[in-house]
């Protein structure tokens, strides 16, 4: 389901809704698939953003087109319209606010009432979070509403690829379906001058300069 | 690679468990695609595995004048069993993206990041997403050693490679030297166009660095 602007691919794409409370991490995890950086600074979304996001698989390459939008009322806009031919969707709590997990209700009717019968995945974020508010034992809605729960981190990549495994694994009805490599083409050949190391080194050394944004080696070794 | 990272990785399956997580409470849908199982290459192949390690990779924004992570994975220096090529590949863990993509030339130079010894900066231009760009890359291994083994080898590497340009224009010079004897009448003009001429393409760039 590619917006009308977009591209449209010839391999398998599905429209995917997230939705959840303001401030829960919908936009950050997004942004941690699609480059890899974990963005502190919160900025509310506004509307709606669409992002592709592919995946390689055993069962070839596919697309979400991730609808990543606005948690918060007054930037909410459409909604319904957001909604609308959405094939999954994952619903994002903050583990560490205990209002985020008693609105999930809210926003799994209103997704509901639009789309029938989608996978949905429930996610309780910031679970490096030391002061947790919402406890994996609390967590039941999932089990009311026949809902996938991941416990994930956005900042520490905990489960960070679940939510899309088995997303993929329900659209396409394959329980054995895995990510694997993306292809590494090889990268073609090139010159640098002279005069332009020069520049880059110097611009290197101004940016080793500058410190690295964690010093959390947890997920190295 | 490492045993403390494997350790880990039970740790969270076993508390995974422990929470239910892979039990599958979801409802039953109905699948919307069918999809067949296809063949997987790595595009890894034709090379040999020099070196393979966890990291953490990081590109430098040069509009906000900071560092930003790229991902956390495993780093591989890959070295073409024809051309003799290495190239760093690196790539996400679990969803197996590219994050890192580029050839060690002459001109990759290592420098050190002020603020860690398990760090280290360069620059590339680099192809993670099948096009160029640009690049200025910090990466952070788990330990010291391991920054000063990929570092150490990376440079050991692009020497290697200089070598082999030199070699290379070594070649191109005395190909060059019968052409001369074989036109005494030709100017240097017309020499240089002759070399154009020769089928050494990728010599020729060598040798223009």
């Amino acid at each position: 389901m590619a917006l009308p602007n977009q591209q449209t691919v010839d391999y398998p794409s599905f429209k995917l809704v997230i939705v959840g409370d303001g401030g829960t991490g919908k936009t950050t995890f997004v942004k941690r698939h699609l480059t890899g950086e974990f963005e502190k600074k919160y900025e509310p979304t506004i509307g709606v953003e669409v992002h592709p996001l592919d995946f390689f698989t055993n069962c070839g390459k596919i697309r979400f087109y991730c609808w990543d939008t606005a948690g918060q009322e007054k930037f909410g806009g459409l909604r319904d319209g957001y909604y609308i031919h959405g094939q999954c969707a994952i619903i994002m709590f903050d583990v560490t606010s205990r209002l985020t997990y008693k609105n999930v209700p809210t926003w799994h009717r209103d997704l509901c009432r639009v789309c029938e019968n989608i996978p949905i995945v429930l996610c309780g974020n910031k679970v490096d979070v030391k002061n947790r508010q919402v406890k994996a034992k609390q967590v039941t809605f999932h089990r009311k509403k026949n809902l996938q729960y991941y416990e994930v981190s956005a900042k520490s990549n905990y489960n960070f690829e679940k939510p899309f495994l088995y997303l993929a694994r329900k659209l396409a009805g394959d329980g054995n379906l895995h990510f694997v490599e993306t292809p590494a083409l090889a990268p073609p050949d090139v010159t640098i001058d002279l005069a332009a190391q020069q520049q880059h080194e110097a611009e290197l050394a101004a940016a080793a300069a500058q410190p690295l944004p964690d010093d959390d080696d947890d997920l190295i070794e | 690679m490492a045993d403390p990272a494997e350790h880990r990785e039970e740790e969270e399956e076993a508390a995974a468990a422990a929470a239910g997580e892979d039990e599958d409470t979801g409802a039953q849908v109905a699948p919307i695609v069918k999809l067949e199982e296809v063949a997987v290459t790595t595009g890894e192949e034709d090379e040999e595995v020099l070196l393979d390690m966890k990291s953490k990779l990081y590109r430098f924004d040069k509009e906000g004048n900071q560092w930003k992570e790229r991902g956390t994975g495993t780093v591989k220096l890959l070295k073409h069993k024809e051309t003799g090529k290495v190239r760093l590949v690196m790539r996400q863990a679990k969803t197996l993206k590219i994050c890192a993509n580029h050839l060690v030339a002459t001109t990759t130079k290592m420098q050190e990041h002020a603020g860690s010894d398990k760090s280290c900066v360069w620059h590339a231009l680099d192809f993670a997403d099948g096009e160029l760009k640009e690049e200025m890359f910090a990466i952070r291994f788990g330990s010291v050693e391991n920054c000063k083994k990929f570092r150490e080898m990376v440079e050991e590497i692009a020497e290697q490679q200089g070598k082999n340009e030199e070699k290379e224009n070594e070649e191109v010079s005395s190909t060059a030297g019968l052409v001369e004897k074989l036109s005494v009448t030709e100017t240097k003009k017309e020499e240089n166009a002759e070399k154009e001429e020769t089928p050494a393409e990728e010599d020729k760039k060598g040798a223009k660095e």
